[in-house]
């Protein structure tokens, strides 16, 4: 099979509120492009009853619509339909999503109109710079105001939203819709809205359709001068509209809107149509990748197929043949028979069987090039792999893998919970390198670890609803830090000599703080006073005493360690004694080094309207944070500031409270930082009760 | 050298004795040039300056990134601690910084009128006690007059000192009067306090005071930017 003309391909999004019809869309879509040959309501059979999800939908029907990517044929041009997460979280999946897509379609309900969800997963795309349309669905219903959603685009979300039809009648006589660039009313008649049926402009709609095709022209020849010339010489034609609608879409200056109703088939083709034309083909989006070789500086990828393979597994999928892995490619081609480069695994492996995701079958295909959407079956990888040529060392995504800042215990409620919880804790773990798992020895509790409270929710809530794992969660922990702030001097005798073989070691150095790195052994010890072969003993009791610290217990960090002077003894010396004279040498000194507790900072960043700053800022305040900077443009604003984890706990509610949930936030750790007098003393006074306690027990 | 006899010895004394005293609260000052002149960097300097001083110090852009103005704000904290080999130089770093919040607009798309609410709800909710604000990149021209005012207004009422960059344009035949005034500023005089042309003369720039509080004059300042690092420096 040879690869087809990329710049016909489409990579597409389709991002909708809750029950703005997305999948009665998806499911229009999949219809009109052949992939299904009817059309069956997504609404139960009374026809009032709550929409079927697609699960459901997809099981009644043995089609496809939530997989991760499905391919269909559009007027010739191949469009991958990738799925978008329906929860709107700061995670990496949601990351990877959203790098697979070159466009999306906003789906808005014509009577809620932009909805909070709407506007958090609006936001992230803007974030990645993804071209979006929006499609106003629903217009037959009650209350249906296209006009007004529009508005709302611009409001709320900061969108130049340009519509480019209007209604044919609204609610019950929804009709069709008016072409602004053709000037032509279209009709989707037939059953299932099959037949398209261009006429004239109803006459009472002329003057409203001239108006708001003024309007369209006026926004859209802003971003062309040739569109703008011919508009003073009166010589606009449907190219120079199209050519013009089309760069400032992908360059995001505008947003085309349309619309229509999905469930009662109007307006569908419209959009398929303006996907087509308006969205970008993969060779107008930049992509880059991290070149290892080169501490990760960014790379352009080219989209070329004779260039070596650049390609990102982005989502993993059980299905009943084994594990599918979804891969983009952004540059070179994947064949079957060819080796890859597993970048992060660093194991090679071979392309056996690969396809294409269509929504009623599979397809095999030979290879895959740039630009497109493939699956791999049976390889041995996680989701956010980046695989390559042999040779190239480029990577999607950084390999710097954070620490883990923040930790909670989490305990299924009944066996199969138990059996569950392990399943999802596998997957997660694979497809999320921040997100780790170990259980605890002194409890033999399972503990969770995570980048932030919110992250670490997003995975409870999926194991609750993606792998029925009910699960009770303790209190979430940070992870804190000790380290010392002078340095200081050690002379310790380990001396064991009664009865039995005895144990001698004698260690003297100093102890030091270490600007960068967590700990740093240096050996100074000079005419043998310790053998050589006891120094690794040392070097590894120290280390040891380290892993608990002496004010809250938790690791000590950023401390160097000298050892220059000590005593063996000929019979009584062994590794064993010099090891726990090095172990009791730094517990012995610590306090000295006049020790303090580090906490997590978070760079937090926090986005909304701007008329909620005041609250904002006060919230931020509070939390012992430090405001580092604030952008404001037109209605919105966002702040950066730098936050004690500790202070986070429970900041989404109080957030969303504050700001009628138009304010969102994220946060990733920054760095770690001392904590304040008052609180280390609370700390310690903590720890020391605590110990009381397992004392007593 | 430590914190302190650094602040004593510091250029900017020399500065503000110029201008008597300096910009004192509820007064505003502008720093006017040609583009790419030095402008920013001595706005930064003069609230690198404040910094070390424990004060607290908005930085309004409308011109460039956050990023861009961070990175200025590092250049100029260690070109001064290195001149003057600072004691502590990361300690002192990290505690005079949290000291300083950055705010960034876009002209077109906010009024001043925004601008003022924006700063007071840093100010007031977010428990920020500025000193000094700075506004870089802002475009001043002749219908700037109510800004002025507005911010005048708010100066006063929260006892804030307030700089100005004034970026003037090259092609505009003649930049300034007799008097050394920047022809765009001419009508806004009044609402100035302090003004300082930043001018090419040999091979250095000049700082050069044009408006010394009720004076109008036209005075070199016996202080010129070191053409390496950009900081304000003694000639």
């Amino acid at each position: 099979m040879s690869i087809p003309d990329i710049t016909k391909l489409r990579n597409i999004g389709i991002s909708a509120h809750i029950d703005s019809g997305k999948t009665t869309l998806t499911e229009r879509i999949l219809y009109y492009s052949k992939r299904i040959h009817a059309i069956h309501e997504v609404r139960g059979k009374d026809g009032v009853g709550a929409t079927m999800d697609s699960m459901e939908l997809e099981k009644e029907r043995g089609i496809t619509i939530a997989s991760a990517a499905t391919n269909v044929r559009w007027k010739d041009h191949p469009i991958n339909i990738i799925d978008t997460p329906g929860h709107v979280d700061f995670t990496i999946e949601v990351e990877r999503a959203l790098r697979v897509l070159d466009g999306a379609v906003l789906v808005l309900c014509s009577v809620g109109g932009v909805q909070s969800q709407s506007i958090t997963v609006d936001r992230q795309m803007k974030r990645y710079k993804v071209p979006r349309l929006a499609f106003v669905n629903k217009c037959d219903r009650a209350g249906a105001n296209p006009f007004r959603v529009r508005d709302q685009l611009e409001e709320k979300l900061g969108h130049n939203a340009v519509l480019m039809q209007i209604p044919i009648g609204l609610e019950d006589k929804h009709e069709g819709v008016v072409d602004l660039v053709k000037m032509k009313a279209i009709y989707f008649e037939g059953p299932s809205g099959d037949d398209i049926v261009e006429r004239d402009i109803p006459a009472e709609l002329v003057d409203e359709a001239n108006e708001k095709r003024e309007i369209m022209l006026d926004a859209v020849s802003m971003y062309s001068d040739e569109l703008m010339e011919a508009m003073m010489e009166e010589k606009v034609t449907e190219e120079l509209i199209h050519q013009a609608v089309r760069k400032a879409t992908i360059s995001q200056d505008i947003t085309p809107v349309y619309m229509g109703s999905a469930y009662k088939n109007k307006g569908v083709q419209s959009l398929m149509d303006a996907i087509i034309a308006y969205l970008p083909n993969p060779l107008e989006i930049s992509n880059e990748a991290l070149d290892m070789e080169n501490n990760e500086a960014p790379v352009k990828l080219i989209a070329d197929e004779e260039k070596p393979t650049v390609a990102l597994a982005f989502k993993l999928e059980d299905g009943q043949y084994g594990q599918l892995t979804y891969i983009r490619i952004y540059q070179g081609k994947v064949k079957k028979g060819d080796e890859l480069f597993n970048i992060r695994s660093k194991k090679r492996f071979k392309v056996g069987r690969l396809i294409k995701m269509h929504a009623d079958h599979m397809e095999d295909i030979n290879d895959a090039g740039p630009g497109e959407i493939a699956a791999l079956f049976g390889i041995d990888c996680a989701s956010g792999d980046t695989f390559t040529s042999y040779g190239l060392n480029y990577t999607m995504t950084s390999m710097y893998i954070p620490n883990p800042v923040i930790s909670l215990a989490v305990t299924p409620k009944d066996k199969k919970s138990s059996d569950n919880m392990s399943k999802a804790l596998n997957r997660f773990t694979k497809e999320d390198p921040t997100f780790q798992t170990y259980v605890d020895p002194e409890s033999n509790e399972t503990i969770i670890r995570g980048m932030g409270e919110l992250h670490l929710d997003v995975y409870i809530e999926r194991m609750k609803r993606e792998y029925k794992a009910e699960v009770e969660t303790g209190m979430p922990q940070v992870a804190y830090r000790e380290t010392i702030s002078i340095p200081a001097d050690y002379d310790y005798t380990h001396k064991k000599q009664t009865g039995g073989s005895g144990q001698y070691g004698r260690v003297v150095g100093r102890i030091e703080p270490l600007e960068e790195g967590d700990y740093e052994f240096s050996n100074e010890v000079k005419g043998g006073v310790i053998p050589t072969e006891y120094i690794p003993a040392c070097d590894a009791g120290f280390k040891r005493a380290m892993e608990k610290g002496g004010l809250i217990g938790f690791p000590v960090v950023g401390v160097k360690v000298v050892l220059n002077d000590g005593q063996f003894h000929a019979v009584d010396s062994s590794e064993m004694a010099f090891q726990t004279a090095a172990f009791s040498a730094m517990r012995d000194v610590y306090n000295k080094a006049k020790p303090v507790i580090l906490e997590p900072i978070m760079k937090v960043a926090v986005e909304g309207p701007t008329e909620f700053q005041g609250n904002i800022f006060g919230s931020l305040n509070q939390r012992r944070g430090i405001i580092v900077s604030t952008v404001e443009e037109g209605v919105f604003f966002n702040v950066e500031a730098e936050v004690p984890l500790s202070e986070m706990f429970g900041y989404s509610t109080i957030l969303r409270s504050l700001t009628q949930g138009k304010a969102e936030f994220t946060m990733e750790f920054l760095k770690y930082a001392k904590v304040p007098q008052s609180i280390s003393e609370e700390l310690i006074k903590e720890y020391e009760e605590k110990r009381k306690q397992e004392a007593r027990k | 050298m430590v914190k302190s006899e650094l602040i004593k010895r510091s250029p900017l004394r020399i500065f503000e004795k110029s201008i008597h005293g300096g910009v004192d609260k509820g007064q505003i000052g502008v720093l006017a040039s040609k583009k790419g002149v030095g402008k920013t960097a001595c706005l930064t300097h003069i609230a690198v300056d404040k910094l070390f001083q424990d004060r607290h110090v908005i930085h309004v852009s409308f011109a460039t990134s956050v990023e861009h103005i961070i990175n200025w704000y590092e250049d100029i904290f260690k070109e001064i601690a290195k001149k003057r080999n600072l004691e502590n130089a990361v300690e002192v770093h990290d505690e005079i910084i949290k000291n300083r919040v950055i705010m960034n607009f876009n002209q077109d798309r906010v009024s001043m009128d925004q601008v003022i609410k924006s700063l007071e709800a840093l100010i007031n909710d977010g428990n920020f006690p500025a000193d000094a604000v700075i506004f870089d990149g802002y475009n001043i021209s002749d219908e700037s007059k109510s800004d002025l005012e507005t911010i005048k207004e708010f100066a006063q009422r929260l006892k804030l000192e307030i700089w100005f960059s004034l970026s003037l344009q090259e092609k505009e035949k003649q930049l300034f009067n007799e008097k050394d005034i920047p022809i765009v500023l001419e009508k806004l005089i009044d609402n100035v306090d302090v003004l300082i042309n930043l001018r090419h003369s040999g091979d250095y720039v000049h700082l050069q005071v044009a408006k010394d509080h009720e004076l109008i004059e036209n005075r070199e300042m016996a202080l010129r930017l070191d053409p390496k690092t950009l900081l304000i420096a003694e000639e």
